[in-house]
């Protein structure tokens, strides 16, 4: 390589590193004021919402998608709030309740999927939701650095917390999807008349799938629920874990391994599974999939656990 | 080792740095790229190595002998030797199972049932590349177009350089092997083409591919759910996944390659904007098609031996072509299908006398171009046609969005993709020499610039297409 075009070689990469570690602090900040003021939205919006609502709420419900569109947290207390968001588990969930305050008396509803809990490739990859406030906030922070999932570019570029929610996050700072002030964090499922033969074409074909002898315990889970067992221990919280209702699920022995669990580690838990398999086996509106109601399956479900938790009442 | 992974963003300047400290000697430098690559391709699975190290020595040797034999028939013995021997492993890796199913499937259609043959076989990664790459380099020397190689370790770097090793682009010994028997020079002209080109792969890859990907894989999924409209989309989208994910694959290998002072053949020239399909064959996976032309199609005859020949022969290898890419009577037809309309174009300009189409035979390329993609995607021959009837039957109801910020992402990057190729068609620049028009300060902004559009927007597809084939 001749001296010439080693020179260029080393301009060329100073400049790289410099102008994109420089362009990626000024984008990084920018970010950080456009994403604090956004309130509506799954990525950043309810998380900031949380964030907010937190420290005062009486009632928390906690979980993936079936949270959000299962529990209809305002039913129980007007000052609740579902933070259950599309395609989060446990780590998610675990490390949101690790940032509550200790002595506030709060009703946590935390939703359990069963079939995550014994799911051998679950990782807890979805903490990485919360990137967002990486280095903003402490307990997200330290949940993020102890799951290992923070990438040594995630230290160098720190636009890389806003992967995939620039776009969300400009649509929902420049026109909200939502009024905040009246969201209470539950998404409600509407059906309409040409997507209701389709969930009806689904479900009357629904296949179960063959259950398995294995029901290896998730070890990744299972640490992330003795974190949230440890904040129940030294907290005045009342804790529910629940799993709602699923179109078709005969395998049961993994719903009692997890019971089992649950009961060892004196943690409340009620599994729903088959609530309206046994109760309204052929009606199809309660339902928008195979694995989440509808706003009427939602509605009834949620009278349900007032019905059966008296302090949600 | 993938090209999108941590993993080479660390092993790539460990190579280019120690590879340019022992610039004095190109011998040294290829002892370097050999190990470095077999370190890459280990990195997957230590045990394929003996495989493409079996190869290596078998075409290293086959390749001396064709050329010391005396008359043409000893010649084609050997040539046989390799044939044999490269497509036999090709055969027992990748398609015993696929016959060895087909057989059975056959024999119970007949009320003969046969126990299962098949075998717990794992695919090793590139096989069909380097077989073939290794096999035009035993044809060439066959034909007497290129000397054998008489450098063991250059000819074993000419195998496995890293660069091309698991996708391509198949590079032919008349280009790659004096090059590596040879100095290399890096000049500043290299390495602008080559940044430049590495981080638009990537762009193409992670950014555009990977996001179309989160979207084509939830409707091809639950492909029953879905109407007409959804599927069409989804397929569309499909179309550009599989183009961004392999050409920015092969701008990754080629960019690399450049660093290290090799220059690979060009593997896609936007092939969508093609008129007509054979146009499209000279622009999509170059390195293929051009293999296939060279030693399947003119070996059959070509077009030497009157139309209907032309025509069997056309079929013949776009149906080879498609099982090249899988074991699965889906690539079959797709190979199928161009082979037909390939058949059906030729026919056309013979009989009204005309060299292309006008500009309507944009559509009509990318529209059998996606109907054939149908065929590529599906996970199996019922699943494929059952897309095929939902579009014929036009069903156009609402769209499935699936995650909306996921799909507006989508969105967003293929527009992009799109206008960056629409500006290298117009300016007639390929990719390859683009990045020779800046300056370095403005080389460095727009690198900066993708470096900040991947952490925003990549994807965490984990795999290339092209590394199942």
């Amino acid at each position: 390589m001749e001296q010439k075009t080693l020179k260029q070689l080393v301009k060329l990469t100073i400049l790289i590193i410099v102008i994109s570690y420089v362009v990626d602090k000024i984008l990084f900040f920018s970010l950080n004021t456009i994403s604090d003021n956004v309130m509506s939205g799954q990525a950043i919006g309810k998380l900031n919402q949380f964030l907010t609502v937190k420290d005062s709420a009486d009632v928390l419900v906690f979980g993936n998608s079936r949270a959000n569109h299962h529990i209809i947290a305002d039913q129980f207390n007007d000052n609740a709030f579902n933070m259950g968001v599309n395609g989060v588990g446990i780590a998610y969930s675990s490390t949101l309740i690790n940032s509550l305050p200790k002595d506030k008396e709060q009703i946590i509803i935390v939703h359990i999927d069963t079939k995550n809990f014994f799911n051998d490739d679950y990782d807890g990859s979805d903490i990485g939701g919360l990137r967002s406030k990486y280095n903003r906030n402490e307990e997200i922070t330290e949940a993020l650095d102890a799951s290992g999932r923070v990438s040594f570019l995630q230290n160098i570029y720190y636009s890389i917390n806003y992967n995939g929610s620039l776009i969300g996050i400009l649509k929902n700072y420049i026109k909200p999807k939502y009024d905040y002030k009246t969201y209470k964090g539950f998404d409600p499922l509407v059906v309409n008349e040409s997507q209701s033969a389709a969930r009806d074409y689904t479900l009357r074909n629904d296949i179960a799938e063959n259950c398995t002898d294995s029901h290896k315990v998730n070890q990744v889970a299972l640490n992330y629920l003795m974190k949230i067992k440890a904040v129940k221990e030294k907290s005045k919280k009342n804790f529910i874990f629940v799993t709602s209702p699923i179109h078709n699920d005969p395998c049961d022995e993994d719903n009692k391994i997890l019971n089992g669990i649950m009961s060892e580690h004196k943690l409340s838990y009620r599994d729903y599974s088959n609530l309206y398999k046994t109760t309204q086996p052929d009606d199809m509106s309660l339902w928008k999939d195979k694995t989440h109601l509808s706003n009427l399956g939602a509605e009834k479900f949620t009278m349900y656990l007032r019905e059966e938790f008296l302090f949600l009442r | 080792m993938l090209f999108n992974s941590t993993e080479y963003l660390i092993f790539l300047p460990i190579v280019f740095i120690l590879y340019w400290l022992l610039k004095s000697s190109y011998k040294n430098q290829n002892v370097l790229l050999l190990i470095s690559s077999y370190v890459f391709y280990g990195w997957w699975d230590y045990r394929f190595l003996s495989l493409i190290i079996f190869s290596s020595f078998l075409d290293y040797y086959v390749g001396q002998k064709i050329e010391a034999a005396i008359g043409q028939q000893n010649k084609k013995h050997w040539l046989l030797v390799s044939l044999c021997s490269n497509l036999g492993l090709l055969a027992i890796f990748k398609y015993y199972n696929f016959f060895a199913d087909s057989f059975a499937s056959t024999m119970s259609t007949v009320g003969w049932e046969v126990n299962d043959l098949t075998l717990n076989i794992i695919l090793p990664v590139g096989i069909s590349f380097y077989t073939f790459q290794t096999l035009s380099y035993s044809i060439d020397i066959y034909r007497g177009q290129i000397k054998a190689s008489k450098d063991i370790v250059g000819f074993f770097t000419f195998v496995s350089l890293f660069p091309q090793l698991v996708a391509g682009p198949i590079e032919r010994a008349s280009n790659l092997i004096p090059q590596i028997e040879n100095k290399r020079i890096l000049n500043t002209n290299l390495i602008k083409t080559g940044v430049f080109q590495i981080f638009v792969g990537l762009f193409r890859k992670v950014a555009i591919a990977d996001n179309l990907g989160v979207y084509v894989d939830a409707v091809y999924g639950n492909y029953e759910v879905h109407n007409g409209t959804t599927l069409m989309l989804a397929t569309v989208f499909y179309a550009f996944q599989i183009y961004f994910d392999f050409s920015g694959y092969s701008d990754i290998a080629i960019g690399s390659a450049k660093l290290f002072g090799f220059k690979f053949n060009r593997n896609f020239n936007l092939p969508y904007f093609s008129k007509t399909l054979t146009e499209f064959w000279r622009r999509w996976h170059m390195s293929l098609s051009f293999w296939l032309r060279d030693y399947l199609y003119i070996s059959l005859g070509g077009n030497r031996k009157g139309i209907a020949i032309t025509y069997r022969n056309l079929l013949l290898t776009m149906l080879i072509g498609g099982l090249w890419h899988g074991s699965s009577w889906n690539f079959v037809i797709w190979g199928g299908i161009h082979g037909l309309f390939l058949s059906l174009e030729k026919y056309t300009f013979s009989l009204f006398k005309i060299k292309t189409f006008n500009a309507f035979g944009y559509i009509y390329t990318f529209i059998v171009v996606i109907i054939a993609w149908i065929f590529f995607r599906a996970p199996d021959l019922e699943s494929a046609s059952t897309i095929v009837a939902t579009l014929f039957s036009f069903d156009f109801g609402s769209l499935f969005l699936g995650d909306i910020n996921k799909f507006v992402n989508a969105i967003f990057l293929l527009i992009i993709g799109l206008f960056i190729d629409l500006r290298l068609f117009k300016s007639k620049i390929s990719l390859e020499e683009y990045g020779a028009r800046f300056s370095v300060v403005r080389l460095s902004i727009l690198v900066s610039i993708l470096i900040l559009i991947l952490c925003l927007f990549y994807s965490t597809t984990e795999n290339f297409i092209y590394f199942q084939f």
